[in-house]
């Protein structure tokens, strides 16, 4: 009897094992991460709501691309809907990985996605940017905004910063001041996506840009770039040792903790900084866009965004999901679990607005406006790797910050093809 | 069935008959077909799947083709200067860490041989980093390293010296991933040369020292000798571990500063999921076995094991 009753129980198990997630009516991959868990917070949500069951597979940032690369290349369906960085979308759209949504809204009668999510959250979405059909609706509005101790700023003779070469006045005061315990700035300096992602801000705001208007060319080695590369330079000289290893985690606890006075950095860290358990600093940090440089400033984009994974079989339940999470309520809801809203009515919601801790909106949404993303390219991870390499050179001062422009330009012609 | 039939089949299956014959003339076959199968399934065809990767451009569109490149990805090993870079690291790693892992593990075990064995607690003390999963050594050195908040710097700003950017410094980064590799592996080298002192006979150590030699005529020319195996053994395990370096540096340094910590495991990585590029990743990885076993046969040849 007991032994009929272990092979009935072995030959559930293994069909459960085989069918892998099928117990759930569509599965979600996302990351473990803020984001991540806001998605997951939602689907409970609509599991309760709809009778609908979802599976939420978290995974850390680098293998969310990684799993969702590797169910598009094998069409393997495991994915209803993945959660992507924006720069991933060329790649996962140009590999056939993504559904176009436009047949789903036709079949909803809608034309698309409605006018109150911002125009950069939307444009994000389409491929190629801006211009190309819907391949995923965004749902967490990150940008880089620029986060000050206002106080130390105002000691060091700065008010508030406008420009780079303001942030440099007063970074350097500081760090001078700081008997190397205190550093006027800091920055992700680790290698591959960190240091790219807090150079580009400043290199767009000198005027540089990876490529030309028509994609045609490499403008990584011009003169705007030589420019940024100055003042990225500069920056570093004033940022604590060990900054070439630095990513998010060790930026935000060097503000958190009071050793730091300014970054660039995403809005998500909103919530740390002005949590008292995490944060000496809470109620003492200023949040505003991007300081210009020669060109008004401009702050990277990073929204996280839902497609539709091409080998889904539960395509028309994913994207009722996605529409549903998305939608002004749940948005305003996913906002008041941390993660940054993508609409212009949660923006200016009173109800929000008016409490402290959203006080960063109205910065926020003017960040978006004026974002840039990064460039849009299928080759983009690596491109961000071999122009990463080359900006690790340069923080860690292995190569001076002209031989760091011209190799990396080397490398993006080489990877891309383009001269 | 006709009765001729039946009755050649009943004789087949008596006891002696042609199925009993066939099965015990095939018997070692057949004892032996499990293993043969569980060996194709994992280890040669994924070693034969691998090379057909490695001649193969393989795009991360599912519905192109798989391109035959022929050997280009071999040739891409001598200009990609990436690869050249985790090569030259890989083999700085392989060489410094496995050479301290083992001075320092065969100098421990000499050293304790005469005590340790009254000091069980001592030798679990000691045995704990091996037991440990790679990440969390690799998370527990990335905290004490920490340039602002570690315990290291925090002991160096007490005694008044520099404080050191341990991870994120482009000359200290791989000797801060050595150290890390060395913490946890050491004890592996030393509890096999402990092993090997247990074993050692006594009457060559008796008539060495009633003819005068001295301790370190006594190490040199019997204690190495004897435990050559067991050193060719624990080198061997090292050595082919080092190679495959990944979780140490994967998160203490990504591979930075400067590409200074760049290892070939990490690149394979990099290409195979980053850049979406496996084909490539496949004839790096079958370079990474070639070399491999190029270096165990002639490790093996020099060490007098082959045989």
């Amino acid at each position: 009897m007991v032994h009929k009753l272990f092979l009935v129980l072995a030959a559930a198990a293994s069909a459960l094992a085989i069918n892998g997630v099928a117990w759930a009516d569509f599965t979600v991959l996302v990351p473990s991460s803020s984001e991540g868990d806001g998605l997951r917070a939602a689907a409970d949500d609509y599991s309760k709501m709809k009778g609908t069951k979802v599976e939420i597979v978290q995974a850390p940032y680098a293998n969310v691309f990684e799993q969702g690369a590797n169910a598009g290349a094998t069409k393997s369906g495991v994915f209803d809907i993945i959660l992507m960085d924006d720069p991933w979308i060329p790649f996962f759209a140009e590999n056939g990985h993504l559904e176009d949504l436009t047949a789903f809204y036709k079949g909803a009668g809608m034309e698309g996605p409605d006018n109150d999510f911002l125009s950069k959250s939307l444009a994000i979405c389409r491929n190629p940017y801006n211009t190309g059909p819907y391949v995923c609706l965004p749902y967490v509005g990150n940008a880089q905004m620029f986060f000050y101790d206002a106080a130390k700023y105002k000691e060091a003779g700065v008010d508030a910063p406008k420009t780079w070469d303001d942030v440099l006045k007063a970074s350097q005061t500081l760090t001078k001041d700081g008997g190397g315990r205190y550093f006027g700035y800091v920055f992700r300096g680790g290698q591959g996506n960190p240091v790219v992602a807090d150079f580009m801000p400043i290199f767009w705001s000198y005027g540089a840009n990876m490529f030309n208007e028509d994609r045609t060319k490499v403008t990584i080695d011009t003169p705007e770039g030589a420019a940024a590369m100055k003042t990225f330079m500069a920056l570093r000289d004033v940022s604590p040792k060990g900054i070439e290893s630095y990513n998010a985690n060790e930026v935000g606890t060097a503000l958190a903790a009071g050793a730091a006075a300014s970054s660039i950095n995403w809005p998500n860290w909103v919530a740390t900084f002005e949590d008292p358990s995490q944060s000496k600093m809470v109620g003492k940090i200023s949040y505003s866009p991007i300081p210009a440089g020669t060109k008004p400033g401009s702050s990277e984009i990073g929204h996280w965004t839902m497609g539709i994974m091409s080998a889904s079989k539960n395509k028309q339940e994913a994207f009722d999901f996605m529409v549903w999470a998305t939608s002004a309520e749940q948005i305003k809801i996913s906002a008041t679990r941390g993660n940054p809203p993508v609409r212009a009515s949660v923006f200016t919601d009173p109800e929000l607005t008016s409490q402290e801790q959203f006080r960063h909106y109205p910065v926020l949404m003017e960040a978006i406006q004026a974002s840039t993303p990064r460039p849009r390219h299928p080759k983009w991870p690596e491109i961000e790797n071999a122009f990463g390499i080359e900006l690790s050179k340069a923080v860690a001062g292995t190569i001076t910050a002209e031989e760091a422009l011209k190799s990396a330009q080397a490398a993006v012609e080489q990877i891309t093809g383009l001269k | 069935m006709p009765k001729a039939e039946k009755e050649t089949l009943a004789a087949q299956l008596q006891p002696g008959g042609g199925v009993e014959r066939w099965a015990e003339r095939h018997l070692r076959f057949l004892m032996l077909a499990p293993t043969v199968l569980i060996l194709l399934g994992l280890t040669i065809f994924p070693s034969f799947y691998m090379f057909y990767a490695a001649v193969h451009k393989i795009s991360p569109n599912p519905d192109l083709p798989w391109e035959f490149v022929g050997p280009d990805n071999f040739a891409r090993l001598l200009s990609d200067t990436q690869f050249h870079v985790a090569l030259w690291n890989t083999t700085v790693f392989t060489v410094v860490a496995v050479t301290t892992e083992f001075l320092l593990g065969l100098g421990l075990a000499l050293l304790l041989d005469k005590f340790i064995r009254r000091l069980t607690f001592l030798k679990t003390v000691l045995m704990i980093p091996m037991m440990l999963p790679p990440v969390a050594v690799a998370i527990t050195w990335k905290i004490i390293y920490e340039p602002q908040f570690g315990v290291l710097n925090e002991i160096m700003f007490r005694l008044g010296l520099p404080l050191q950017a341990w991870a994120g410094d482009v000359n200290l980064a791989m000797f801060s991933i050595i150290v890390a590799d060395v913490w946890q592996w050491t004890p592996f080298i030393f509890l096999l040369m402990l092993a090997g002192l247990a074993s050692l006979p006594v009457e060559p150590y008796e008539a060495a020292a009633l003819d005068g030699a001295s301790s370190w005529r006594q190490f040199w020319d019997l204690t190495l000798p004897f435990l050559k195996p067991v050193i060719a053994i624990a080198l061997l395990l090292r050595v082919m571990d080092a190679l495959r370096l990944f979780d140490l540096v994967f998160i203490l340094t990504g591979g930075g500063p400067a590409d200074r910590t760049k290892v070939l495991s990490l690149y394979i990585y990099q290409v195979a999921y980053r850049f979406a590029d496996p084909g490539y990743a496949a004839a790096i990885s079958l370079f990474v076995l070639f070399v491999t076993i190029v270096l165990s046969t002639w490790f093996m040849k020099r060490m007098r094991l082959a045989e």
